[in-house]
């Protein structure tokens, strides 16, 4: 059977250093060896069993629980100062069958694949591979597990594709300690698998597109996310380019998205009409604080597979870049004067080469990205028409009262149908600003100083925003929940209390939840909110 | 004056000596596909953060006839799956005059690696 090892703690951080945060113990969950016990759905099931076991057990100590996987959110809410669960060895990974499917079903049984928790962007990608398919889109990399992904709802930048949790089409909860507490989450008006399925993975049916599209993007607020149903596509090629282009033009584009009429074409990737096609992705790099007028763009379009193609990968990696920016960065700290003119100097380090061009498959063009040191980010997301004007004043924000050691850049994705996604706009521009994480001193002011007027800045030219959930803000400024989500905000709350008793909303609550008030217990629950609707 | 002449050259000579045998250069392999066994228990701050690393510094001996070494990397529990991963080895130039006085009998291995974690 699964077996856990619980060890004491007093700490734990995330991945790029932005804790530490307290903790009293971890919990890390192995499965039974294939030798043992080959079938994967017992597998599975018999590793549900044991994260009810850990869920009665924090629930008996009267503490909270939560599950992590990567920990690459750079924001406290993978945080829990109890109990915390690393996911990362419960990676099963399953391709459907048609008899699987719901009679009602709109999906192509080889597209469908159900993944348990721990499953990285990457190894779903290479399951995916050996079947001849590919996600739609991920993050800019591939690290990430499959449930922390949809649960902050990770994007790339695909302008008609979406987040990861785009192309979730089930999710398998366990939501307390029993038996009976194992539920499987699809939409009503689009059933994925029948309920012979849920019934071999042990679990209870609800299809509810309102209770699905709310548990989309849960935060980790609905229960331990055992496994996912994904839809992939066949597998395709992505040919991506860099440009330097004028930021007129590259800011026009943002604001359009009409790269048809656009002046900046690429060759090679015009219509017969030698019009500019629209890509797959778009982003936008910015550094903030040279006067020029010109900036670097990425360009990615979709091509269909086909073998053989340049190989993608760079033979020799070194780690300059870390020790050198990073060293840069505790100069900083003490003369932040100097943050531009170090910036500039590396630029080259820091941003993709201009006219490089590489071909390969989205898992290949979206590869490992190692680990290179203590680091921020702040994510906003705005209407792309909205993304120049935000760009401005957040860029004069940064260079009036800054500078902070970072640079910005834009990405787009297509409005998600989670409740609580942050691509709310119908195109979601993410504006961010990297860097390497810094110490406060008399001369640069806290990052979280920094966040907080990125928001005051955004509300005060009256600029619609959200913010991502897994990057850096000022999380307890003064009622930005509201603010960003309005009434969808409440419906979250309210599906969450509809779903969870007293007692699992807040085993499954954590600071983060607490502080921006999304743990909040709702009492008016209308009859039926979480019924099966098919 | 004896200090300056015949203690001083010695020790700035030993010193360089020094220098010289820990003068050292390392080469990382890493598969492109796969990923690092992890190690959720680990605070590493480096390269290797959140992996499960391996760690061997030690000097092999070999009989006269023997041409090679083979290290062989079993199924251990920091290596459930017996595939390696990443492996980083570390040459320097003692390990090289170690390896050239003892004619290849004594040879320095300083590697670090991680293997593959396991799949289901």
């Amino acid at each position: 059977m699964a077996t856990t090892k619980t060890h004491p703690k007093t700490e734990w951080d995330t991945l790029h250093n932005n804790g530490p945060f307290p903790l009293k113990s971890l919990h890390i969950t192995e499965l039974e060896g294939q030798g043992n016990l080959p079938s994967k759905i017992d597998r599975y099931n018999d590793a549900a069993k044991e994260i009810r076991r850990l869920i009665k057990e924090a629930h008996n100590a009267n503490q909270g629980f939560r599950a992590y996987g990567s920990r690459w959110s750079m924001s406290s809410i993978a945080h829990q100062k109890d109990q915390m669960h690393y996911n990362g060895f419960m990676n099963i990974g399953m391709s459907l069958s048609p008899q699987d499917l719901h009679q009602n079903s709109p999906y192509n049984a080889a597209n469908l694949f159900l993944f348990e928790c721990g499953n990285t962007i990457k190894r779903v990608s290479e399951v995916l591979a050996t079947h001849g398919k590919s996600l739609k889109t991920t993050g800019a990399s591939n690290g990430q597990t499959i449930a922390g992904c949809i649960s902050t709802g990770v994007h790339g930048s695909a302008l008609d594709v979406g987040s990861v949790q785009d192309y979730v089409v089930g999710l398998n909860l366990i939501i307390g300690p029993d038996p009976g507490d194992i539920v499987y989450l699809e939409r009503h008006t689009q059933p994925a698998l029948s309920n012979a399925f849920a019934q071999k993975i042990q679990a209870k049916v609800i299809r509810n597109d309102g209770l699905f599209n709310a548990v989309l993007v849960g935060l980790g607020a609905f229960g331990f996310i055992h496994g996912v149903v994904i839809e992939a596509e066949d597998r395709f090629l992505l040919k991506r380019y860099v440009r330097k282009v004028k930021k007129q033009t590259a800011f026009d584009l943002a604001k359009t998205m009409d790269f048809k009429n656009s002046s900046f074409t690429i060759a090679g990737e015009t219509d017969a009409q030698g019009k500019g096609k629209r890509p797959y992705h778009y982003k936008v790099f910015i550094n903030p604080y040279p006067n020029t007028d010109e900036c670097i763009v990425e360009l990615i379009y979709k091509k269909p597979y086909a073998v053989p193609y340049p190989d993608p990968f760079p033979v020799i990696k070194t780690s300059i870049y870390k020790d050198l920016i990073y060293l840069l960065i505790k100069i900083s700290e003490q003369f932040p004067k100097s943050i531009p003119w170090f910036i500039k100097r590396l630029e080259k380090t820091i941003l993709p080469a201009v006219n490089e061009v590489s071909t390969g498959t989205l898992a290949e063009t979206f590869w490992d990205a190692p680990y290179q040191g203590p680091a921020f980010a702040c994510s906003v997301g705005v209407s792309h028409t909205d993304s120049p004007k935000a760009l401005q004043v957040l860029t004069d924000m940064t260079k009036n009262e800054g500078p902070i050691p970072g640079i910005f850049a834009m990405r787009f994705i297509k409005r998600s149908k989670g409740t609580l996604s942050f691509a709310r706009f119908p195109i979601t521009c993410m504006l961010e600003i990297d860097g390497v994480l810094w110490k406060k001193t008399n001369s640069i002011m806290s990052l979280t100083e920094y966040s907080r007027r990125m928001i005051q800045v955004l509300q005060q030219h009256n600029i619609p925003f959200t913010i991502h959930w897994g990057k850096n803000s000022d999380w307890d400024f003064p009622g930005l929940i509201p603010h960003m989500y309005g009434n969808d905000a409440t419906s979250w709350k309210t599906y969450r209390s509809a779903l969870l008793s007293d007692n699992m909303q807040q085993l499954f609550s954590n600071d983060f939840l607490e502080r921006t008030g999304l743990a909040d217990k709702q009492q008016q629950i209308p009859p039926n909110l979480i019924a099966s609707l098919a | 004056m004896k200090f300056l002449r015949i203690v001083l050259p010695i020790l700035l000579f030993a010193f360089f000596v020094l220098l010289l045998f820990q003068s050292c250069y390392s080469v990382r392999l890493r598969s492109v596909n796969g990923a690092p066994m992890p190690d959720p228990l680990s605070t590493r701050t480096d390269y290797y953060r959140d992996m499960q690393v391996v760690e061997l510094d030690t000097t092999i001996g070999i009989d006269l006839t023997t041409k090679d070494f083979t290290l062989l990397i079993k199924e251990t529990d920091l290596c459930p799956t017996g595939k390696l991963h990443t492996v980083e080895y570390r040459s320097t130039l003692g390990g090289v005059l170690l390896s050239g006085i003892t004619f290849g009998r004594k040879r320095r291995v300083r590697i670090k690696y991680v293997c593959m974690k396991p799949t289901n």
